[in-house]
């Protein structure tokens, strides 16, 4: 197609959401709502993930080092010091630390009150407390394989992890993403069904023009390309629209949040992304969604009566 | 230029529109095409726009064959006709010239092509003086001419005329019909489907008559010098 009449096509198109301004308007509020329930959903996900990973980051396991009688000094330390080497070599733990016997008893006289705190000085044989690594598990949906990892480990007596709480939360994270997929994909094939309908009402209202151009041998291409771009240009309007609302009520929602930052923080909520991060992907996502909603909408609609 | 052979129309509520036609039109002819309503006038300018396909037999308009037309061959091969209707088929919006154009530009035209065909098939009509004008502010006769320029704009070979002279005042319709005549002398073939009678008898020509799917007369008659209102 020649440039000229591309041109010639897409300010057709630009100017029919004008001329058609009460059926544009039924698809850009549709699209409208649809887009920002989409986005406010991302942006729920997006947040939910982060704040999932701050309450998995809270997760701790405790590996005890063996505790051999008779042990010559050099031999413990060389044990120690390969435990350590180990686990730092491996990629699923983080912030690996070391608790000697001494430390450990001193954390726990700590946790004592008056008396009670010289009880471990009293005990047969000396200080009982193990010497210990924690570390914290960086994928915690692997910790039971990190465990077995860490039980193989020569020198170790035992790991306690806390598989409980590691179980919830996976359990807990794979509803959440199964129902906010299945929750988007509804969205999505909701928005589409009801576009590609108020754009078919667009479409029966000019199909007198569509016969015209099928029987001047107007090709589908010609036929369909008006129509694209009118799809499109009603899609990114919606989509500016809905970046602008989204952008207000996320930003009402993050003050709220960080003006009550003690009461989140102990639910893990201290680290929302702040809307200037995301502002522009925002506009480009919401804008790229509705443009493709708008032509896709259209494209279903336009087939039935591109059969002349 | 139109060649039918065998051709059968059967529809799937049952009526066989066409039966065994066989028909052949030269470059260059004038054909009326008559008969009553329901005697398969419609289907036959169906089956020459390619908006329909025969149950049996074969089509060839321009020398395609129209049955194995698929996609964007079926419009390349409509650039090569020009169809008018009865009730013209304008856009309403837009200006005669507009209107004109868009079928040059819907055949890939270049700027510099449109703004020199434009005027001149406007000017075969009579219509140049009205090219700004908006199809609604002009009157039944006048959009059928702005529907024949629209016709002529990519300089078809055939030209099909249906009912044309269907929402016209005879005097406009017996003018309509001369222009045709005009058009016809100029090189284009010419098919028009018409259940006036009186125009037929007043311009003579090649007549089709159809009559229940079968064509029972194709002859070729002299004019008569008077016209009946």
């Amino acid at each position: 197609m020649r440039n000229n009449n591309v041109s010639y096509l897409v300010k057709k198109g630009v100017s029919s959401v004008w001329k058609n301004l009460v059926m544009s308007f039924a698809s850009f509020s549709i699209l409208l709502v649809s887009l920002l329930q989409v986005s406010i959903a991302v942006l729920f996900i997006l947040n939910a993930n982060i704040i999932m990973g701050n309450i998995e980051d809270t997760n701790q396991i405790a590996v005890f080092v063996e505790d051999i009688e008779n042990e010559s000094q050099a031999a413990h330390d060389k044990k120690v010091e390969h435990i350590r080497d180990v686990l730092n070599a491996n990629e699923n733990l983080t912030d690996v630390k070391y608790i000697s016997k001494e430390e450990a008893a001193q954390k726990w006289s700590e946790t004592m009150s008056g008396e009670a705190s010289e009880l471990i000085n009293m005990v047969p044989g000396g200080n009982p407390m193990p010497e210990t690594f924690t570390a914290r598990v960086t994928d915690i949906r692997n910790i039971r394989f990190t465990v077995s990892a860490i039980k193989s480990i020569e020198g170790v007596e035992q790991v306690n992890a806390p598989y409980d709480f590691a179980n919830a939360l996976v359990n807990i994270r794979n509803a959440f993403s199964l129902i906010i997929i299945a929750m988007l994909v509804v969205l999505i094939i909701v928005s589409i069904v009801v576009i590609s309908n108020t754009i078919r009402a667009s479409v029966f209202a000019r199909r007198n023009e569509i016969t015209i151009m099928k029987y001047v041998g107007a090709t589908n291409g010609f036929i369909k390309l008006p129509f694209f771009v009118e799809g499109c240009f009603v899609g990114m309007l919606a989509g500016a629209v809905s970046w602008g609302l989204t952008c207000f009520i996320y930003s009402s929602v993050f003050t709220l949040f960080t003006d009550n930052l003690t009461l989140w923080q102990m639910f893990g909520f201290f680290n929302l992304i702040p809307l200037a991060s995301i502002r522009w992907l925002l506009l480009l996502a919401n804008c790229t969604a509705g443009a493709l909603l708008g032509a896709v909408g259209t494209m279903i609609s336009m087939n039935k009566y591109l059969k002349v | 230029m139109v060649d039918m052979k065998n051709v059968n129309v059967h529809y799937s509520s049952g009526v066989d529109a066409l039966v065994d036609v066989d028909l052949h039109i030269n470059d260059g002819e004038f054909v009326f095409i008559v008969g009553e309503s329901g005697a398969g006038k419609s289907t036959l300018m169906k089956l020459m726009l390619r908006e329909l396909t025969p149950s049996s037999g074969r089509v060839f308009v321009n020398g395609r064959n129209l049955s194995a037309l698929k996609g964007n061959k079926v419009a390349m091969f409509r650039r090569t006709i020009g169809v008018v209707f009865q009730e013209f088929r304008l856009i309403q919006d837009y200006t005669v010239y507009e209107n004109v154009a868009f079928a040059l530009r819907v055949a890939d035209s270049s700027n510099k092509t449109i703004r020199q065909r434009v005027p001149y098939v406007l000017n075969l009509v009579d219509m140049g003086p009205k090219a700004k004008h908006k199809i609604k502010e002009l009157s039944g006769g006048e959009q059928q001419r702005v529907a024949i320029a629209r016709a002529l704009a990519n300089d078809p070979g055939l030209l099909i005329v249906d009912e044309p002279t269907g929402n016209l005042d005879p005097k406009r319709s017996y003018e309509l019909v001369g222009l045709l005549k005009e058009i016809n002398r100029c090189g284009t073939t010419v098919v028009m489907i018409t259940h006036e009678h009186n125009l037929v008898r007043y311009f003579g020509g090649r007549i089709i008559n159809l009559d229940k799917g079968t064509i029972t007369f194709d002859e070729t008659i002299g004019g008569s010098d008077y016209y009946e209102e």
